[in-house]
């Protein structure tokens, strides 16, 4: 599997002050989901932050954030990924780019963007020249073999949060053995198991925000 | 050679733009009419090349080259495209190219990049895509030919790609529609735009398209 190149401490991003992080993942994973359990969160620890959802065919999910009134609409930015959900984050991700640095210059205490990709493949990667960081999204609804399909999004990214646990047994999946797998094929990179719905799992996942880029412990 | 070769970096399709969210109305023509041929969409990708990017994009892109770098009088020809776009997706589909545009060149270091994004930011410039690109282009070292025949080159390929992925033809299929854009890209770049000119644009059934698209509850393009 290819990884990313190390960059220097003179090559890395520059001009920007709010750390950037990814949220990718299939279809109906739970991208959005878990963007609604991390806002009342991130309020709770005084994070100041902002949202920038990627939507395929509408503006349906920056809609759901805004009128969810857990969030200032003002402080979600949509971005239409014009029929390419991984072209928008990945080959070029500058509309991306650009809406971070017009959030960033509205709201100049901004600590954090969370960057929420159109439901995609397991082959969705994030550019780290948009992100510092990112999660891939995967629900056990989806299958128990997704781990061991290794697909580059779930091997790449920064936190794997497998969600929806609590329809393991409605949907015939071996939890333990999805966990395993997908702890296996990660090496020392962590998984979260998350069920949204109730908030199992969503301190845990603020706890790894905060420590891999808001250096918060 | 080398501004031929800063030519074909800047018209490359992977050079990353934001260019590739933006059908500029074709994915609104598309769904007017269902019925459209092959034929008809180059006859309208030639109609948008001859009535609005020969005198509206490249006149506002030469303009801007002309400026030679002078923040006042880029922010200028942005303004005075802001006023001459009637339709809002249009001219706010614009803007947002031109501002991902210039995050692109700001993160790769160009000077006048830095300067006009944080322009665009304090609001004192509003970052339309063909003024940026102009401003751009001159400090790149482009001359005015090659800035013209890569602005013409990205208009063409940007609304056939955005056709292909609609799924409106196959990818062989728009190539072919490209190529046989090319003479009439070189005959209208050699077209003299005097300074007094005023910039004009008339496609009427792309305007009414594009205005009725952002209407459209399922879209996958942003104009």
């Amino acid at each position: 599997m290819f990884h990313a190149l190390r960059v220097s401490d003179n090559e890395a991003r520059d001009g920007a002050s709010a750390a950037r992080v990814g949220i990718g993942g299939p279809v109906g994973s739970g991208k959005t989901a878990l963007i609604e359990a991390l806002i009342p969160v991130l309020q709770r620890r005084n994070i100041d932050f902002a949202v920038v959802t990627n939507d395929l065919v509408t503006k349906e999910d920056a809609e759901r954030l805004r009128r969810s009134g857990l969030i200032d609409p003002a402080r979600v930015s949509a971005v239409e990924a014009g029929a390419c959900p991984h072209t928008v984050i990945r080959e070029d991700p500058t509309l991306n780019i650009a809406a971070g640095d017009e959030l960033e210059a509205r709201f100049p205490g901004l600590e954090l963007i969370l960057f929420e990709s159109g439901g995609d493949n397991l082959a969705s990667t994030f550019s780290l020249d948009l992100v510092d960081w990112w999660i891939f999204v995967i629900d056990v609804a989806g299958g128990d073999d997704i781990p061991r399909k290794r697909g580059p999004g779930l091997l790449r990214c920064d936190l794997l949060v497998v969600n929806k646990v609590d329809l393991a047994p409605h949907v015939g999946v071996d939890l333990d053995r999805m966990l395993a797998d997908a702890r296996q094929v990660r090496g020392t990179k962590p998984v979260i198991p998350t069920n949204l719905k109730s908030g199992v799992g969503v301190e845990a996942v603020v706890d790894a925000i905060s420590a891999a880029v808001l250096f918060r412990v | 050679m080398l501004r031929v070769l800063q030519a074909i970096w800047q018209a490359d399709g992977a050079f990353p733009s934001g260019a590739f969210a933006f059908s500029y109305g074709i994915e609104g023509a598309l769904a007017l009419r269902r019925d459209m041929t092959l034929g008809d969409f180059e006859a309208l990708v030639a109609a948008m090349l001859k009535r609005r990017w020969a005198s509206y994009d490249r006149v506002a892109l030469l303009w801007s080259y002309r400026a030679g770098g002078d923040l006042e009088a880029i922010a200028a020809v942005d303004r005075e495209v802001e006023a001459s776009t009637l339709i809002e997706t249009l001219r706010t589909g614009s803007r947002r190219n031109g501002g991902a545009y210039l995050a692109s060149h700001a993160r790769l270091g160009q000077p006048l990049a830095i300067a006009l994004r944080d322009d665009v930011q304090a609001g004192n410039c509003l970052g339309h895509i063909a003024v940026m690109q102009g401003a751009v282009w001159s400090e790149l070292g482009l001359d005015e030919a090659l800035a013209q025949l890569c602005s013409g080159y990205t208009a063409a390929s940007g609304v056939i790609t955005a056709a292909i992925r609609l799924g409106a033809m196959g990818a062989l299929q728009g190539q072919g529609v490209l190529q046989r854009c090319l003479p009439l890209i070189e005959q209208l770049a050699a077209q003299e735009v005097p300074d007094d000119v005023e910039l004009s644009s008339f496609v009427p059934f792309l305007d009414i398209a594009a205005a009725r698209h952002a209407q459209a509850d399922l879209r996958l393009f942003a104009n």
